[in-house]
């Protein structure tokens, strides 16, 4: 099954094989998981909306067309899932006001990993909603402007914009963070 | 701003993260698809790749043969008995087929689901649409039916109940694998009628 293309096993799906389904979950949650977690910045909202967001796509699935990556489609879906529980949790405000910068400051002082990145993980959580959406997009999933611009329905020129002032935005945070 | 700030952003976004133990995690996703597959599978809407790839349509063959739009059929033909009082026409299980041009043939299909709120045939000929061909009720007798033009040749198709269950033609005298593991009915319409 690992050898099997998204398309194969869609249609195994869609002949009423469910537990080929598993594979799909399998091969995209890790995937979901650094884009949800990094949209909503909590582990209990990320992984309600990877579920939520994988069973809309599996009862969707009819609705599937080639044409378009299934990763991007299911980032489609998972993206709207993450909006729905950022408005229903408003949950940024609550982790800003429990941000301990020192604490964090010191975490990055002892981390010899630079793929592990404490204070990012929470200063991200301080970006504006959109800008935010963008540049996980664009690096936790890889996503190219074109299919950025699917999924968010925002322009890619738009989008370049806002994954711009991202950066700009968190060098500015995490010098912040190194400041305290 | 740095190659190297946006190259370290980039490449901690990329990094992995665990929820809650992956595993456990995928497994709860499964148990709400199994419910959920419990209720009903997920259809297929579009048409199938292999038929995305096909360059004739039945429109095309329509327009070619000087025959007005597919949905209109039925409208112009409405009753089955006129067909069958056709100078050649032949008899696929209960479906008439009539002679109307040299490549196109009239056919009707006929289904009976006295409990279904809506029946529509999707098929080669229509590229697969669920909603494009419906078939209308006759009030006393709850059967289904509707009226095509389909050029001579092999069909697959099969009846979509209420949108979602898919059912091969208990007329058809034959049915086929398509390669998507369904059942399909075959519809042979010859060029020249029997």
């Amino acid at each position: 099954m690992s050898d099997m293309s998204d398309r194969d096993i869609i249609q195994r799906v869609l002949e009423g094989d469910v537990e080929s389904f598993s594979h799909l979950v399998d091969r995209h949650y890790a995937r979901c998981a650094r884009v949800a977690l990094r949209i909503l910045g909590n582990r209990e909202d990320a992984e309600e909306a990877i579920q939520d967001a994988f069973l809309r796509a599996y009862n969707a699935l009819g609705d599937y067309e080639d044409r378009e990556r299934f990763s991007a489609w299911l980032t489609r879906i998972l993206v709207n899932q993450c909006r729905t529980v950022l408005a229903r949790t408003k949950r940024r405000d609550a982790l800003f006001a429990d941000l301990d910068l020192q604490r964090l400051a010191f975490i990055s002082s002892m981390e010899s990993d630079d793929a592990v990145w404490p204070e990012l993980e929470h200063v991200l959580d301080r970006l504006p909603a959109e800008q935010r959406e963008a540049i996980v997009l664009k690096y936790a999933d890889d996503l190219t402007y074109e299919e950025m611009s699917r999924i968010t329905g925002a322009g890619e020129s738009a989008l370049k914009m806002r994954v711009q002032r991202a950066f700009a935005r968190l060098r500015a945070l995490l010098q912040e963070v190194h400041s305290v | 701003m740095s190659d190297w700030f946006e190259h370290r952003v980039a490449r901690a976004l990329r990094a992995d993260v665990a929820l809650g133990g992956d595993e456990r995690a995928r497994r709860r996703v499964m148990d709400r698809v199994r419910r959920a597959a419990a209720e009903g599978h997920p259809v297929r809407r579009r048409s199938e790749p292999w038929l995305r790839r096909s360059r004739n349509s039945i429109v095309g063959l329509s327009l070619a043969a000087g025959i007005g739009g597919l949905s209109t059929l039925s409208a112009v033909v409405p009753d089955a008995r006129r067909e069958v009082a056709g100078l050649s026409s032949v008899v696929i299980g209960d479906s008439v087929v009539s002679t109307l041009h040299d490549t196109l043939r009239l056919v009707r299909l006929m289904f009976d689901a006295p409990d279904a709120r809506r029946v529509a045939v999707a098929g080669d000929f229509n590229r697969w649409d669920v909603d494009a061909t419906p078939l209308a009720r006759d009030s006393r007798s709850h059967r289904w039916s509707v009226t095509l033009a389909v050029r001579s040749g092999d069909h697959r198709y099969a009846f979509v109940v209420d949108g979602t269950r898919w059912v091969p033609d208990p007329r058809a005298g034959r049915s086929v694998r398509g390669d998507d593991g369904r059942i399909y009915s075959l519809l042979s319409v010859s060029r020249t009628a029997n």
